[in-house]
């Protein structure tokens, strides 16, 4: 190869044909990522545009954490930075946005969602966990991705935003319906559709918060400013569509993850019930096991040497938190799912400066909603033939179909 | 036991908090405020297990 410009030679190398997007199944998801960790852990792939691929704790962990060389910042309109191949979605803020404009973005969602601003919330998040497990629990069935784990994030998430109590459940479910089907079906298409809507309501409802305040968290967005001035309209929408496109359907995976779970071990089962205060390690570990965002992207900003291998300025980057959680550098005997590991330094929400400001929120809603299952269903028998995984496993995990009978009890 | 909080480093993930309560103190975004200093013996269990969860390793410990 030739030098350009005088720098090195693109001699991006070891190139390995990984396709992310050839991950239809969880398992075959993890095996193909043990794979690259034990091969190739930082390797160049040509596909879905050509990237890096980053598989080593440390190595995912580095990136994430050097902002500066490993940008966020969306460079394509119409692409995913943050994501590799993902075309059409919107810009989503602050995730890709660098410092210094990153910093008074972040700081809006840091102050409605810190660790006091969502203890706060607790009672609510108790009262919809309860209120959804009463529609189903009569009946002694249900299919608990549709019963429990899409509408216990949707509903809590619209009610903290402000949102119109009637349409909430259907508004948020709209990422977990298009995450289900496979594109190209009309099911996708629908989901589809549904988002087109759900933008132009979130537009709508920060218009009518400018003139009408109200004590909600879409108030506090549209009215938020930065050096004295309000954000402008289509940064407002994209800091709620984040939280709405970030933090919902990736609590429902984690929930889903752990009541397939459960249903499939039932020895972690009985453990949680006869000691509920086991669900803060449990929780990490349902985290580092089934990480609901398995893998993000980042852009290099100048040519350097990382691990060994030459990037150079413009060439994306693929960080994996599943394989991160997986590296057995970081956790001893990492393919064992152990209720009390610690420490567990697990990546499900990312390190450095953009770690997700929405995982105190999650972990509240998390442990509510297992710890009720577990105390008001505590029998139920997972239809394990019947379960059904979302189509693809490369950006996000999650369960389709989680079909459960039980003993019925009373409503509350 | 000396207990020491790389403030730069802290993201604000306040797993120190709650594996040592009484240990870290974090401001209202969740962010690490600890002043360097002491840990009471009775405290030094707490404050190892805080250092160890935090995702950042932004807690130094010395014995
Ligand atoms: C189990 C549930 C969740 C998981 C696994 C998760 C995962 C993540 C990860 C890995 C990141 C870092 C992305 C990156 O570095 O590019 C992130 C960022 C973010 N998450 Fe979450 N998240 C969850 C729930 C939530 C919730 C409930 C909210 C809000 C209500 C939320 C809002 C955000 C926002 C706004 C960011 C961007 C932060 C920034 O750029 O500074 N997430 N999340
Ligand atoms: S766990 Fe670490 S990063 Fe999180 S608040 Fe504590 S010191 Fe900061």
């Amino acid at each position: 190869m030739t030098p350009v410009d005088g720098s090195p030679a693109r001699d991006r190398s070891p190139v390995v044909e990984f396709d992310v997007y050839q991950h239809d199944s969880m398992a075959g998801s993890n095996a193909a990522w043990a794979a690259v960790r034990e091969e190739c852990p930082v390797m160049w792939s040509p596909r879905n545009g050509g990237h890096w691929t980053i598989a080593g704790y440390e190595d995912v962990a580095a990136v994430f954490r050097d902002w500066e060389t490993f940008s966020s910042e969306r460079t394509d309109p119409e692409r995913s930075s943050v994501s590799i191949g993902a075309a059409n979605i919107p810009l989503l803020i602050p995730e890709e946005i660098d410092p210094p404009r990153w910093k008074p973005l972040r700081r809006i969602l840091a102050e409605l969602l810190s660790p006091n601003a969502v203890e706060r919330l607790r009672p609510r998040v108790e009262h919809w966990v309860t209120h959804t497990i009463d529609q189903f629990i009569e009946r002694g069935e249900a299919e608990l991705a549709h019963d429990l784990s899409v509408p216990v994030p949707s509903l809590v998430t619209m009610e903290w935003l402000g949102w119109p109590a009637e349409e909430a459940a259907g508004a948020a479910s709209v990422f977990h319906d298009m995450a289900k089907f496979q594109h190209g079906t009309p099911e996708y298409a629908a989901g589809a559709a549904r988002f087109q809507w759900l933008m132009e309501q979130v537009s709508k409802e920060l218009v009518a918060r400018r003139e009408s305040p109200r004590d909600d968290a879409l108030t506090a967005i549209a009215l938020y400013e930065v050096d004295g001035e309000q954000l402008p309209q289509e940064v407002a929408e994209a800091i709620v569509f984040m939280t709405i496109g970030g933090g919902v359907d990736t609590t429902t995976a984690l929930t889903s993850a752990a009541l397939v779970h459960l249903g499939t071990h039932p020895e972690d089962r009985q453990r949680l019930i006869d000691d509920p205060s086991l669900i803060d390690s449990a929780t990490e570990e349902f985290l580092r096991f089934y990480p609901p965002a398995r893998t993000h992207a980042r852009t290099v900003t100048t040519d350097v040497e990382f691990a060994g291998c030459p990037m150079h300025a413009g060439d994306r980057v693929l960080v994996s938190e599943i394989s991160a959680n997986r590296d057995e550098s970081a956790f001893p005997d990492p393919d064992t799912f152990d209720i009390d590991r610690f420490p567990n330094r697990h990546i499900s929400f990312g390190v450095g400066i953009h770690r997700c400001p929405g995982s105190h929120l999650a972990r509240l809603e998390f442990k509510t909603s297992i710890r009720e299952v577990l105390r008001r269903l505590p029998d139920f028998v997972l239809d394990q033939d019947a379960v059904v995984e979302y189509p693809n496993w490369s950006v996000i995990g999650g369960w389709g179909s989680i079909p459960v009978t039980f003993t019925p009890g009373p409503r509350s | 036991m000396r207990i020491t909080v790389d403030t730069e480093a802290c993201t604000g993930h306040a797993l120190c908090l709650a594996n040592a309560p009484d240990v870290f103190v974090l401001d209202d975004l969740g962010y690490n405020v600890t002043p360097a200093g002491e840990v009471a013996p009775e405290l030094e269990e707490q404050a190892r297990r805080g250092a160890l969860s935090c995702p950042e390793m932004a807690i130094t410990i010395e014995e």
